[in-house]
């Protein structure tokens, strides 16, 4: 496994600039999600780290090699796809070995090795069927191992579980996280859905309009979004305006006290969980979303403005209700 | 000396893009030179078979020897601009392939819409022998029509049984009657088989949405059905004309009094050898083949085209 | 005639039956007094003429053409197997006397049987279909596969038929003198007329698939481009592929107008007989010669169908 470096990357189509000037790390043994709304240059990204696309500008390094000008097949990089692609004319087993074929791995040794592979995914009862009569985790199951199967520097997985229901998806991706921590793999995964990356990544960079905004652990790029883009992308967040003075945050319909170290106009972020029920603050219900577990309630301040906050699930809410809540200094993040 | 100069760089920059197709080093050249040996065998094909010959063709129109390309000469396009005949033969090809695509589409509609619409018993069979004539060379369209129009005929036979008048006198297959079924019979079957192709990307959602919403079956095809086969048929329409105008053997075999291109090019060869005239139509014919794909592929998606 | 009410329809069962309930009467009862209203619009209690009249009407258009296209054919077929055929109907069944002779086992078999003209036709056209597999499946490939430079231009010219076999034919003489009535002529001129069909077909092939992914899997799986279409994309669309030898073969086999315009000597392509039969010879004899054709399509259609083409056509199921 490798660490990989994009040097300010930069990929444009003609006129329209899908990657500008991206600098990133995958770094050993690390599964670093990409994360995005669509079009953000996030599969453009990958898809340069597999060498279909050939930056217009920047290196791409696989630990201290120069891949950029490296066709795809002699990169060594694992795909996954949404789609799986599965070859359809070979049998599980067939898919699994085709890389090693490609490497010609004599017949004996490939096949132990995808078979290996395959108990070690839980598919191997599998191995003589055709992909075509799996159901779309088991071929997402195949898809992982083929493309592991030939030990790549990294593994790309685009988008591998959009298909998916949301139990099958649940399941999976812990197992994936675990199998790729095991192995000890270095993975980049590209998804639209940030649950998704929380949930598997050891680091998520953020992407918007071929930049990178922010990359760091799940939980900093939670706690400590570092711009509104971030912080409405990665959760549920309210994004207020403010003005800190003498390190107190005064948030208009209320000031809260805390060491806020910045002084003047300010935008912080407030997570739902950081708002209470109960407290100071005066607010009309807007709008109340039952969710089973909890409630999503969207209220307005005394000044229109309005903010989402979570309430308990068995107490009933209606428009027009009249809340008092709280704010949690601690927990509210000024953005630089 | 600065039109020598852009020349130069043009072929420096021809020069360059040549040597990034054969000698790529971003994946993007390297596809365009996937590309190029992909698409090569099929150009040369092309241009060996079609584009050559089709020159040779036009040089062939103004030649002044007969038998081969020597000389040059006006006299056959002078001919062809003069006499009134192959303006009756141009029109004539065109009115008949135009009525015989007209009703081939027509009947193609309904048979798409029969077999895509409602479940037939034996469907697999009906679409087999409906596209089965597709198949048949128009020498072997001309005989199914003396099958059942010529004096033996059956229908022929059956109408003289009913109103007995002599068979002979029945007989249609070698009017210009005959000559039409002739051309629907080998265009009903690619009409139809295109038309299928429509009727089955129709959203059957909206069509199932009109009929709760109380239209009828027949509302239902003109209100939400015929609109969204209406480009299909246009790209049918587009393909059986130009499949009618190719039409040959058909005509070869029945004749019925009645001459069009394809014929009078056999003519002119055949009679005389006045070679010349024989090419000068030909590539009016393709002139117009190609001015007419042109114009139509502007109502025609690539993905409709079938056969 | 079935009437949409009854009939088993995809469309009418299930459509046809809130129809029902919507018109029948005591329904009709029920909802008003449950609701203590009337219903705002009414629907219409019987039938327009259209609906009562529209599937029978499609369905027998259905059957009058499938009766013009198929009865001539079977006619056609089964007189070959008749003695005489004066009357609306051959009669005098069974006798193989007519196959016996376009077969070349008769009497005069010897100078105008099939035999010779058929093993010619079949050798051209199956040269056409294996160069039309070299030519045309890369092709259909780069047209599905990538974007590039004037590619709608390239797709219109691979797809629809450059010109009339009857044009090329004279064309082609006159640029090929010596070759173009040839072996090698005929080869090349199949091709290139029925090179759309095989396109289309395989087009429609790669169509289904997920040509990019699969290539791009094989790919960074360390197949380089060559092995990667071999061993992956070729396979995957083997059966468009065969779809489009059969079509492409079995159009060449009896190929006429082209043939025709540039075909001199011997041997004379199955085409050529079949044309001296239809204009020469007797209808039963005509009819025996046009059923060996027949027997060829049939099994064309056959072997289309089992692979996943609806019939004689380029669309796939």
């Amino acid at each position: 496994m490798s660490t990989v470096t994009l040097e300010s990357i930069t990929k444009r189509y003609g006129s329209e600039t899908a990657v500008d000037g991206l600098d990133l790390t995958i770094r050993d043994g690390e599964i670093l999600g990409i994360v995005g709304p669509s079009g953000c240059g996030k599969t453009t990204t990958l898809r340069t780290i597999a060498g279909f696309e050939t930056p217009t500008k920047g290196d791409v390094r696989f630990d201290d090699q120069v891949v950029t000008h490296v066709p795809p097949e002699q990169r060594n990089v694992g795909l996954v796809f949404q789609s799986y692609a599965l070859f359809d004319t070979m049998s599980v087993r067939e898919n699994v070995a085709f890389g090693l074929k490609m490497r010609d791995v004599p017949v004996d040794q490939r096949r132990a090795r995808a078979d290996e592979l395959l108990e070690m995914l839980d598919i191997a009862d599998l191995a003589d069927r055709l992909p075509a009569t799996l159901s779309g985790g088991q071929q997402q199951r195949v898809g992982l191992a083929r493309a592991l199967a030939i030990e790549p520097h990294v593994l790309l997985l685009d988008e591998p579980m959009t298909g998916l229901d949301a139990t099958l998806k649940a399941r999976l991706r812990i197992e994936i996280a675990d199998l790729l921590a095991d192995l000890g793999v270095t993975a980049l995964y590209v998804t639209h859905d940030q649950t998704e990356a929380m949930a598997m990544c050891d680091r998520i960079a953020v992407l918007n309009d071929g930049r990178l905004e922010q990359v760091g652990t799940p939980s900093a790029v939670y706690e400590r979004p570092e711009n509104a883009f971030v912080a409405d992308f990665i959760g549920t967040s309210n994004v207020l305006e403010g003005t800190v003075r003498d390190g107190r945050l005064d948030l208009g319909v209320v000031e809260l006290s805390g060491s806020f170290d910045a002084s003047g106009p300010v935008q912080v972020v407030v997570r739902p969980e950081s708002l209470d029920l109960g407290g100071p603050l005066e607010a009309t219900v807007e709008q109340a979303t039952y969710l089973g577990d909890r409630t999503e309630l969207i209220v307005a301040l005394p000044d229109e403005r309005t903010v989402t906050l979570r309430a308990d699930g068995n107490v009933e809410y209606s428009r027009g209700d009249s809340v008092s809540i709280s704010i949690d200094p601690a927990s509210v993040c000024v953005l630089p | 000396m600065s039109v020598r100069l852009s020349i130069g760089d043009s072929i420096r920059q021809a020069l360059s893009s040549v040597h990034t197709v054969v000698f790529p080093t971003t994946e993007r050249e390297r596809e365009r030179r996937r590309i190029a040996i992909m698409t090569i065998p099929f150009f040369v094909l092309a241009i060996f078979a079609g584009f050559v010959p089709l020159a040779t063709m036009l040089r062939m129109s103004l030649s002044e020897e007969q038998l081969f390309n020597e000389g040059w000469s006006v006299d056959a396009w002078e001919t062809l601009a003069t006499d009134r005949t192959y303006w009756w033969i141009g029109f004539n090809t065109l009115w008949f392939a135009a009525a015989a695509t007209l009703v081939s589409v027509a009947i193609g509609v309904v048979v798409a819409h029969a077999l895509e619409k409602y479940s037939l018993p034996f469907e697999r069979v009906i679409v087999a022998a409906v596209s089965f004539p597709i198949a048949l060379p128009g020498i072997v369209v001309a005989f199914m029509i003396v099958v059942l129009l010529g004096r033996q005929g059956l229908l022929t036979q059956t109408v003289a049984f009913f109103s007995g008048r002599s068979a002979i006198d029945l007989a249609t297959a070698t009017t210009i009657g005959g000559l039409f079924l002739g051309y629907v019979y080998s265009l009903i079957p690619r009409a139809t088989m295109i038309l299928r192709g429509t009727y089955a990307e129709v959203n059957t959602d909206a069509e199932e949405a009109a009929r709760s919403l109380g239209a009828s079956p027949f509302e239902t095809f003109r209100h939400v059905t015929f609109p969204e086969i209406r480009p299909g048929i246009v790209a049918g329409a587009i393909l059986v004309f130009r499949s009618a105008l190719a039409i040959f053997g058909t005509v070869l075999i029945l004749q019925g009094g009645f001459v069009v291109v394809t014929l009078r090019i056999d003519r002119e060869l055949a009679v005389g050898f006045n070679s010349q005239i024989a090419a000068a139509i030909g590539v009016v014919y393709v002139a117009f083949l190609i001015a007419f794909t042109f114009i139509g592929l502007r109502f025609v998606r690539a993905e409709q085209v079938a056969i | 005639m079935t009437t949409p009410r009854t009939s088993p329809s995809r469309d009418d069962s299930t459509t046809g039956d809130e129809t029902q309930e919507v018109e029948s009467p005591t329904d009709d009862v029920d909802t008003e007094t449950a609701l203590g209203r009337e219903p705002a619009f009414q629907v219409a209690d019987r039938q327009p003429l259209s609906t009562l009249l529209g599937r029978p009407v499609v369905v027998g258009v259905l059957l009058l053409a499938l009766s013009v296209l198929v009865v001539p054919i079977v006619t056609t077929f089964v007189s070959s197997f008749a003695r005489t055929a004066t009357g609306a109907l051959p009669t005098g069944f069974v006798t193989l006397e007519h196959w016996r002779y376009v077969l070349g086992f008769g009497e005069y078999g010897v100078r105008a049987n099939a035999i010779p003209g058929l093993t010619f036709s079949v050798g051209i056209a199956t040269a056409g279909m294996l160069l039309n597999v070299l030519i045309g499946v890369p092709v259909a490939y780069a047209l599905s596969r990538y974007e590039f430079y004037a590619r709608d231009w390239v797709n219109t010219l691979a797809i629809l038929p450059l010109v009339p076999g009857v044009i090329l034919g004279i064309a082609f003489l006159r640029t090929y003198p010596e070759r173009g009535g040839s072996a090698l002529g005929l080869v090349v001129g199949y091709c290139l007329l029925k090179s759309p069909y095989m396109v289309l077909t395989v087009q429609s092939s790669f169509q289904s698939m997920d040509l990019r992914h699969l290539e791009e899997s094989a790919r960074s799986l360390g197949a380089s481009w060559p092995r990667a279409l071999l061993t992956v994309i070729f396979p995957h669309a083997k059966q468009g592929i065969l779809a489009g030898c059969i079509i492409t073969w079995t159009l060449a086999a009896a190929e006429f107008n082209f043939t025709y315009m540039v075909h001199t000597g011997d041997p004379k392509p199955f085409s050529l007989f079949l044309f001296r039969n239809i204009s020469n010879a007797p209808y039963l004899q005509s009819a025996a010669a046009i059923s060996i054709y027949f027997l060829i399509v049939v099994v064309a259609i056959l072997v289309l169908q089992t692979i996943g083409n609806s019939g004689f056509t380029t669309v796939r199921e």
